[in-house]
């Protein structure tokens, strides 16, 4: 093949190059075709957080309580819940990984468009903790009898002394507000209200309703019943058989007994970690109160099993989030590793139940370390404003090229095009491999600033051919040299900007990341476009023509003379 | 081909530029930098408020009972309004949101950046890390890359003229945001430490254009025709225009970036813009001056 043909081949590639990142990157060009239209509309530039709106959390996890051997299985563990719950609350593309930094283990949650963030937030840190507690019975400290027996002697007393001054004509409401001890009464004059038979302890029942007293007439005796001592006083009836109704009024004092046995629940060990899965099931087959169905893992099934085999007879309680949903009493050990949690749930009830307890709890406890959050009117402002910087950019390099270099400068400023098109192409097309790039506001920084760096080959060369053509060679070969000589000074610059770019990338933060990858890619791109693409188009172009045209290279016309005089 | 005697005004050149560097220095013991919550720990909130933007001194009556502590406000002109805060839990962000949404209406939350003071403490000392490591991979990238130019001067002098050069444009830049942060309260954040290791490759890769044109014209000459200082005064002049070129389109994009790129990149922007500024001056009349520097010292010692 001869010089011409190959070069003219690598023209129409290059040209073929061009026209087809200039469509990718701006698909509207075409809109008229809409069939080429869409498919080249499909690919879309990723947008970071700050662009677009969106929450950045990292969280801590506390990892003190675990096995070092376990810690990445437990983070791991932390990451597919997370996971789980995030994708429960749909948002578009949701990121969630691990990180270690410094030591610590950390989680990252990324969620792009979200409106609402504060609830996300509490979606993500909200745990649906399962926990299953035995019942363990504190009797507390026993009152010696005979202490009990003096102290109820005396209120007895005191019941007694209160009687008679009610038969020696004290007012009974009085008596009732000072001295009675049923709170709920005392302070209506010991006032109960009317009532119908049962509705009283029977003892108190049996003096309303068979004791014969008239209406405003107080019971002779002190009544005695579990609470203590009452006084008791009808005031009036109304109603006959079972409408029967009694109003009245009594005067309590206490009764001391020993202190209740205090029911607390004691952690088993097994908890929402053990679980397996969860379903919703009913009770029998067909429409009836629907249950949620625990299923454990192997070790949760042998907790389980031993749980239940040393309470027998006894009560075992599922806590959800802290508070108790139900505490059935275990008849028999359950060595299935299945237990139900029956709670009077209505069907929706039940069905959410299950699928929080689906997307599980967490293994280790995590917290909030950091966050950056970006409303989405925020995101967009921004994305408009750095494009609009970003074409000023390039608008200034071009007008700056071509005053300069004239006709070179005019071919720099296709290759300027062609590589923003490329790097536009290179965002897009990035999301179809593994590797896709996310564009945050300072990579819009970073390829900004590489629209200024990216002529800057152009301009070693530019400058090189310059002077090359001063000292007497003609254009031509004066290009040809130009981009010889210049590429160790381009090579070993763009190296130092890589090995920089490098690494600010492995600093890993979000901000700093998005920069320093365009960066890189911008370097690479741009030694591609400014030399390879540069140069093709300048040798297909350039030929004889323009030998005695100095002008349009930007060479002076008493450089001219000083380059006679040279010679 | 301009012809200006570059390396006769060296004497002006480390005059200027010990003055700049001793101020900076001062400056940052004096003053030190205005830390941003990505180092300091803490909170920055963007209120945006639809109607009326309430005076600093209301919001801060209404945060009054969370007890903020060192809680500052600013007005940012377009409609909304700062507030930092030092935080040690997520907990008294969600409470200021609530105050402030419960008692202004109208208020949006624009952003929030919380640190806690662990990722602080360890962002910055990953930042130092980072500096440290780009000017060890710099400094031994150019001494192999110019390792075959020994003579006049040895390769490793190369590589420690550019780090100078390239240590004076960080101070420098350093030194100009304390004094920003000292009277405009200019915060220093993660955006300024990936500026300054722009401003690295960046002022490296300037210094490196004329190191290897020095390179070349040595090479050619080794016949013996020039003089080092001369040789080195030749290539500064032969690159002069490529340099003030080229830094002129990068500092047109980051005017660009400045005036019209936004808030949040605006200070990027004019760190990068200092740092190269002075990234091309110095390789211009510092790095290679060094050179000749060094070479005559030798020559006096023999």
């Amino acid at each position: 093949m001869s010089i011409g043909k190959k070069l003219r081949l690598k023209f129409i590639a290059v040209i073929i190059f061009a026209v087809l990142v200039g469509l990718i990157a701006y698909p509207k060009a075409v809109i008229k075709i809409p069939k080429l239209f869409n498919v080249l509309n499909k690919p879309k530039i990723n947008l970071g957080l700050d662009l677009q709106g969106g929450i950045h959390l990292e969280y801590k996890a506390d990892v003190s309580q675990i096995d070092n051997s376990k810690v990445a299985e437990a983070m791991q563990a932390v990451q597919d819940v997370i996971e789980r719950r995030v994708n429960a609350f749909g948002v578009a593309e949701p990121v969630v990984y691990t990180t270690k930094s410094g030591g610590e283990q950390r989680l990252v949650v990324e969620l792009a468009g979200i409106k609402d963030i504060n609830q996300a937030k509490n979606l993500i840190s909200a745990t649906p903790l399962l926990e299953f507690k035995t019942e363990k019975t504190d009797v507390g400290q026993q009152i010696p009898q005979d202490v009990l027996d003096k102290t109820n002697k005396e209120n007895k007393a005191k019941a007694q002394s209160l009687l008679d001054q009610i038969k020696n004509g004290a007012d009974f409401a009085t008596l009732a507000k000072e001295n009675s001890q049923d709170p709920g009464s005392k302070d209506n004059g010991g006032d109960l209200g009317f009532v119908k038979k049962g509705a009283f302890v029977p003892e108190f029942d049996k003096v309303l309703f068979d004791g014969n007293l008239k209406n405003g007439e107080v019971y002779p005796d002190l009544v005695e019943t579990q609470f203590g001592w009452h006084i008791i006083k009808k005031i009036e009836q109304r109603g006959s058989g079972d409408n029967l109704e009694v109003h009245s009024a009594h005067i309590l004092i206490s009764k001391a007994t020993q202190p209740a046995p205090k029911t607390t629940w004691v952690s088993t060990g097994l908890s929402g970690k053990n679980l397996k899965s969860a379903s919703v099931q009913f009770k029998t087959q067909g429409l009836s109160e629907p249950e949620v169905g625990l299923k454990f893992d192997d070790a949760g099934t042998k907790l389980f099993a031993d749980i239940t085999k040393n309470n027998i007879g006894k009560r075992v309680a599922i806590f959800l989030d802290g508070s108790i949903v139900t505490a059935p009493t275990v008849q028999s050990e359950v060595s299935n590793g299945e237990a139900v949690i029956t709670g009077n749930y209505t069907l929706n009830e039940a069905k959410n139940l299950v699928k929080r307890l689906n997307e599980g709890a967490l293994p280790v406890p995590i917290s909030l370390v950091g966050q950056q959050s970006v409303e989405a009117t925020l995101g967009q402002s921004s994305l408009e404003k750095s494009l609009k910087a970003g074409v000023i950019g390039l608008v200034l390099v071009i007008i700056f090229m071509l005053f300069y270099y004239r006709f070179l400068g005019l071919i720099a400023s296709f290759a300027l095009l062609i590589y923003s098109a490329l790097m536009i192409s290179i965002f897009k097309l990035s999301g179809f491999t593994p590797w896709q790039i996310t564009l945050t506001l300072p990579g819009i920084a970073g390829f900004v600033l590489s629209i200024g760096m990216a002529v800057d080959a152009n301009i070693l060369i530019f400058e090189r051919t310059k002077e090359e053509i001063r000292k007497g060679r003609n254009i031509l070969s004066a290009i040809e040299e130009g981009f010889k000589r210049a590429w160790t000074s381009i090579r070993d610059g763009n190296v130092s900007s890589i090995i920089t770019a490098f690494i600010l990338m492995e600093m890993g933060t979000g901000f700093v990341k998005g920069f320093a990858v365009t960066l890189i890619i911008g370097v690479l791109m741009s030694m591609f476009t400014a030399v390879v693409i540069t140069r093709t188009i300048l040798r297909f172009i350039l030929g004889s023509w323009i030998e005695n045209k100095l002008w349009l290279v930007g060479v002076k016309k008493d450089d001219d003379s000083e380059i006679s005089k040279k010679r | 081909m301009s012809n200006f005697n570059i390396i006769a005004k060296t004497k002006y050149a480390y005059i200027f530029s010990g003055i700049l560097t001793i101020l900076s220095v001062l400056a940052l013991f004096v003053w030190g930098l205005k830390f941003g919550i990505d180092f300091t720990g803490g909170t920055l909130m963007e209120f945006k408020f639809e109607k009326n933007v309430p005076a600093n001194q209301e919001i801060e009556n209404t945060l009054k009972n969370l007890n903020l502590k060192s809680l500052t406000l600013q007005q940012t002109g377009s409609g909304s309004v700062l507030i930092r805060y030092a935080s040690e839990d997520d907990k008294i962000n969600q409470e200021v949101i609530k105050e402030i949404s419960e008692k202004y209406a109208d208020a949006k939350n624009l952003r929030t950046d919380y640190a806690n003071a662990s990722v602080s403490s360890e962002l910055k000392s990953k930042s130092l890390l980072a500096i440290f490591w780009a000017v060890i991979g710099i400094m031994t990238y150019i001494a192999i890359v110019f390792r075959r130019v020994s003579y006049p001067v040895a390769s490793w002098k190369y590589g420690a003229g550019a780090v100078i050069a390239l240590i004076h444009d960080i101070l420098i830049t350093v030194g100009i945001f304390s004094v920003l942060g000292h009277f405009f309260d200019i915060e220093v954040g993660i955006p300024f430490i990936a500026a300054l290791l722009t401003i690295l490759g960046f002022s490296v890769h300037d210094t490196i254009v004329v190191y290897d044109r020095t390179r070349e014209n040595l090479q050619r000459s080794s016949s013996g025709k020039g003089h080092f200082p001369e040789v080195v005064n030749r290539s500064l002049n032969e690159t002069l225009i490529r340099s003030i070129n080229t830094s002129f389109t990068v500092i047109m994009t980051l005017i660009a970036i400045y005036i019209f790129g936004g808030d949040s990149i605006k200070y990027f922007a004019l760190a990068l813009l200092i740092g190269v500024t002075f990234g091309t001056y110095s390789s211009i009349f510092i790095a290679s001056a060094l050179l000749v520097t060094s070479y005559n010292l030798q020559i006096k010692k023999k």
